[in-house]
């Protein structure tokens, strides 16, 4: 059995986890090498060359394009920041910088808004706690990585958690937490948050009783391995599928692996349970779960890549050693590295650029496996990612994120402070932490139909772009840009108002109106269309609407498809 | 028939402008507002239960027999015997069934003739055995038991092949312009794989009808000229492949939108009432736009509704009580509002979902499965039946691959084929809709 080495695997990373942030840029410098010596091997072919590194000093143009897939908006001091000082020391002092976490704000808004008698914490004050850190939090990066990480390592309020909102601010929190830091980390801690075993039934899962035709619950097993961690089908590093004769992709494991880790996956309830209480324990949605060991299975457990637990540890020892099974797994890699890509920067990435970033993965240049910040730096500043666009590089955004990048750049605030957003899935087709299901909103090869799939290209994102979320999504931000900005009379305290008073200043012009706009919106890359098409309209309101001639500025610009398109 | 094209059909038949030169069309169906009564009306309903629906506990063994084999499987998840609504099918196999009690609405469509059981359904690409199962003997749909992949088998039917549309979306494309102002595939459940087709494309609507763009409606100078500007822009997206399908969405939804509100706006209120449900509501607007027919100009319709919270893996008895009774009443409400218009024999909805469960429980709940009940409602369905072969509940039995995962003995080949060839997709035509349906003793399943 493997564990022992598996565990002596993670001393060094441990080790190189505490020696802090500092080792990163230099891992960094290394990582370029690791990628010319194909450490790792794997891939189909010879390794790809190594990428020129990206310009020392970008311009505004290169900044914003940069902080446009770093963060949910580029702002000006975060442009400044990034020319003046570079996209490596932007990232290292992101990396840095104190998380900002979304739990206590759950807490304090409870303390602050109790909700009604005999009414639990609604789900709205997490949502306000999540837009607070997208529009203005001091960790963009960092924000940013979670909510790419909320997308893969999903758990929802959709379901048993809709009452909860602490319960998945903890869940969420853990990504925080480990977006830059270790993915070990982050695989412990999203396991054990009580918000994921109510989600995908972990907490409470009991060993097996056959003479009540009693199993382990299959269903967090099964999911960490397809949809957090490995998928279903080998990867070469660069992300391509492995392959039978018939092309059928080779898969990762059978049944008998998932019944393997939901053996280990028993015992494990809510912390402070005994075993008099494990099947109606007190809950304790704030801290990691903890097992109790009646209820573990004590068998031989089945895990990946041949390896099998002996059975007789403890419930503790036996989850360490099947996630650093699934840590070890060489698909985590490619599967991590093109999702986050996906996410972040280009719906299409070359498998060169999937294996630049897997290898980053698999050794951040000082032996580490699994450093996230590492991981986040070699995805933004890959070659590929800051390369002039082409036709089908980039991604479409996600509709959530044309309204979060709108209000970021535009400092959207109410009086109160709150940003009640009310059922905003129903208009954007997605929420934070309100997937459907596991499977997140979209899937990342998912294609649509017509030149994408006859290009054999996915865009998970046009999943959920139909007619009615289009037009749900236009009408929405129509709405707020000409009835919730700042000329508005007599808000309400609630009522989320955009500032338009720069733009205000330029009425008279509306060319100088329009390139304001798209210098804020688009990063000054607008098109001649587009351009022509905001100035007649600004045109045709009069000269005295100086509130709606930025409305019609801001309305054609958010509308338009070089808004949704990140490129 | 593209996206374009569509839109070009969609904007010409507002003109009352044929469409006779669009080339592999086979059924010239574009009408004006102000169209005739279509002929030969046919709508199929795909109710998608997703998760995976335990549907054996939907419908059960009644008699002594087959009722101690399946509540010895299924332990504290059994539903109780005498609770079971008794159901008594013309076509019997010695035994005797009953549904979920939850479930009086189908009791009493399968008593009227108007509903029917598809057992055992599930996706192969050939007969499987057990004793090929456990040799690896048998071709299989890869990634079983999983949730996306399954949905995917249900919707595409791909088999072990790459393939990239649906099996509704390619009756769509076999059958040409049948749609009018709406595409033949409509889903009221967002993006489906079983709607997209080469040639058609699927349209996604709202739950209360085709939301409309706010500002472009005209009215004034300003608000035409917005439109006049929105228009430019979408038409000359200068953002890549990925701006042009989000262009060419927008620019179908606008085209859409307005047509579909009118059409239903002329719609009188339906006197059947719908459960209060995502998937009454859902069947309630499918019932509205079967209405909408003749101005729409449809005379072949794919509706897709979805409802979720089907993966039990925890609290399923209390769970799959309200489960079920939604679908139950949602199904007989639907039915009933199809005879208020008229159409019962021209509507079949058909239920589907990503796999039965496990007939071993993990406590409270139960696991991934493969083969599970399926529930078709309809006048023209043949009723009381239920069609293919019951499996036998038992753990380590001839029907179980391992733990409790049955293995389907009715294909979802053969089901769509059956529906395909209701639909009038020509003989030949419907390997290309159900391509694996061949494999199977009998290519259809006689349920209608």
């Amino acid at each position: 059995m493997d564990t022992g080495s598996e565990r002596r695997q993670r001393s060094p990373r441990r080790a190189a986890a505490v020696r802090g942030i500092r080792a990163v840029a230099l891992a960094f410098a290394l990582a370029g090498v690791v990628a010319a010596c194909g450490g790792g091997g794997g891939g189909s072919g010879s390794p790809p060359p190594t990428p020129p590194p990206p310009p020392a000093r970008p311009t505004a143009a290169e900044a914003y394009a940069f902080l446009d897939e770093a963060t949910f908006g580029p702002l000006p001091a975060d442009v400044q920041r990034v020319t003046s000082a570079g996209y490596d020391a932007w990232i290292a002092e992101q990396i840095a910088a104190p998380a900002t976490f979304h739990l206590p704000v759950v807490q304090q808004l409870e303390t602050q808004f109790p909700p009604p008698p005999n009414q639990g914490q609604s789900q709205a004050d997490r949502l306000d706690a999540w837009f607070r850190a997208a529009l203005a939090a001091p960790d963009p990066l960092r924000q940013k990585v979670a909510y790419a990480l909320s997308q893969i390592m999903v758990a929802s309020d959709v379901g048993a958690l809709h009452g909860q909102p602490q319960a998945l601010a903890f869940w969420y929190d853990a990504l925080v937490r480990n977006a830059l830091g270790n993915f070990r980390d982050l695989l412990k801690d999203v396991t054990l948050s009580p918000a994921m075993g109510i989600y995908l039934s972990m907490l409470g899962n009991q060993k097996p009783d056959p003479a009540r035709n009693i199993r382990p619950d299959e269903n967090y097993a099964r999911e960490v391995m397809q949809l957090f961690t490995i998928g279903l089908v080998q990867l070469n590093l660069d992300g391509t599928v492995k392959v039978d004769a018939q092309g059928v992709g080779l898969p990762t494991y059978d049944q008998s692996v998932i019944e393997g880790f939901a053996h280990v996956f028993t015992g494990w309830t809510h912390a402070g349970a005994t075993q008099a209480n494990f099947a109606r324990p007190r809950r304790n949605y704030l801290a990691p779960m903890q097992a109790v060991a009646f209820y573990h299975a004590t068998g031989p457990k089945k895990l990946l890549n041949g390896t099998t637990l002996p059975g007789g540890q403890t419930a503790e020892q036996e989850l360490e050693a099947a996630l650093d099974n699934l840590f070890n797994h060489p698909n985590v890699g490619p599967f991590i590295a093109k999702q986050l890509i996906q996410r972040l920067v280009a719906s299409n990435p070359s498998p060169a650029y999937v294996q630049r970033v897997a290898q980053v993965f698999n050794d951040d240049g000082r032996g580490v496996r699994g450093n996230l910040g590492a991981v986040v730096k070699a995805v933004l500043l890959d070659a590929e990612a800051r390369a002039a666009p082409t036709d089908a590089s980039g991604r479409l955004t996600e509709p959530l994120l044309r309204l979060v990048k709108l209000w970021r750049i535009y400092g959207a605030k109410a009086a109160s402070g709150r940003y009640l957003v009310g059922s905003i899935e129903q208009t954007y087709g997605q929420a934070p932490g309100r997937s459907p299901s596991v499977f997140n909103f979209y899937r990342p090869d998912y294609q649509p139909p017509g030149e994408l799939a006859t290009a054999n290209l996915a865009s998970p994102e046009m999943q959920i772009t139909t007619e009615s979320t289009t037009a749900t999504t236009a009408s929405a931000l129509f709405g707020l840009v000409f009835n919730r900005n700042s000329t508005m009379a007599n808000p309400g305290a609630n009522d989320v108002l955009i500032d338009i008073s720069e733009e205000l200043a330029l009425t008279d012009t509306p060319a100088a109106l329009v390139d304001r706009v798209a210098a804020r919106l688009l990063g000054g890359s607008i098109s001649a269309t587009l351009r022509q098409a905001a100035i007649d309209q600004v045109g045709r309101v009069a000269a005295t609407a100086r509130g709606n001639r930025v409305a019609e500025a801001l309305y054609l610009v958010v509308s338009s498809p070089e808004y949704a398109v990140q490129r | 028939m593209d996206r374009r094209t569509f839109l070009k059909g969609a904007a010409l038949a507002g003109a009352g402008v044929g469409l006779g030169h669009l080339p592999g069309v086979a059924r010239m169906e574009f009408f004006g507002t102000a169209a005739a009564a279509v002929p030969d009306y046919r709508a199929v309903v795909c109710v998608f239960l997703f998760g995976g629906n335990d549907s054996f506990n939907m419908v059960v063994p009644r008699s002594a027999a087959e009722y101690s084999v399946y509540a010895n499987s299924r332990q504290n998840l059994a539903v109780p015997q005498d609770q079971l609504l008794p159901i008594t099918a013309l076509n019997p196999d010695g035994a005797q069934y009953g549904f979920h009690p939850a479930m009086p609405g189908m009791q009493e469509l399968f008593a009227q003739g108007r509903g029917a059981v598809l057992a055992n359904v599930g996706p192969l690409v050939q007969p499987v055995t057990r004793a090929d199962y456990l040799a690896g003997a048998a071709a299989l749909p890869p990634q079983l038991f999983s949730h996306n992949d399954q949905q995917d088998q249900w919707q595409t039917l791909k088999g072990r092949t790459v393939v990239k549309t649906g099996w509704a979306g390619r009756m769509a494309d076999l059958l040409g312009a049948a749609g009018g102002l709406l595409p033949v595939n409509v889903s009221l459940a967002g993006t489906v794989a079983q709607q997209a087709g080469e040639k058609t494309t699927q349209y996604v609507i709202g739950r209360n009808g085709a939301p409309e763009f706010n500002g472009l409606n005209g009215g004034n100078t300003v608000n035409a000229g917005r439109r006049t500007a929105f228009d430019s822009v979408l038409d000359g997206a200068n953002a890549g492949i990925y701006g042009r399908a989000f262009a060419s969405v927008e620019r179908r939804a606008i085209a859409t939108a307005a047509n579909v509100n009118a059409a239903l706006a002329t719609v009188p209120t339906l006197a059947t009432p719908f459960p209060d449900s995502g998937l009454g509501a859902q069947l309630a607007l499918v019932a509205r736009l079967i209405a909408a027919r003749d101005t729409l100009g449809t005379s072949r319709q794919v509706f897709f509704v979805a409802t979720g919270g089907f993966d039990t893996h925890d609290d399923q008895l209390d769970e799959q009580p309200l489960l079920l009774g939604d679908v139950s009443a949602s199904l007989r409400a639907f039915h009933d509002a199809t005879v208020e218009l008229g159409v019962a024999d021209r509507v079949v909805a058909v239920t589907q979902s990503d796999f039965g469960r496990t007939l071993t429980s993990n406590g409270d709940g139960t696991d991934h499965g493969w083969g599970g009940h399926h529930l078709v409602v309809g006048g023209s369905v043949l009723g009381q039946r239920i069609y293919g072969t019951m499996p036998r509940l038992e753990i380590g039995g001839i029907d179980d691959t391992s733990g409790g995962r049955i293995i389907p003995t009715t294909s979802v080949d053969q089901v769509a084929a059956t529906l395909a060839r209701w639909f009038g997709v020509a003989d030949p035509d419907i390997d290309r809709v159900a391509p694996n349906a061949r494999n199977f003793p009998t290519k259809f399943v006689d349920f209608v």
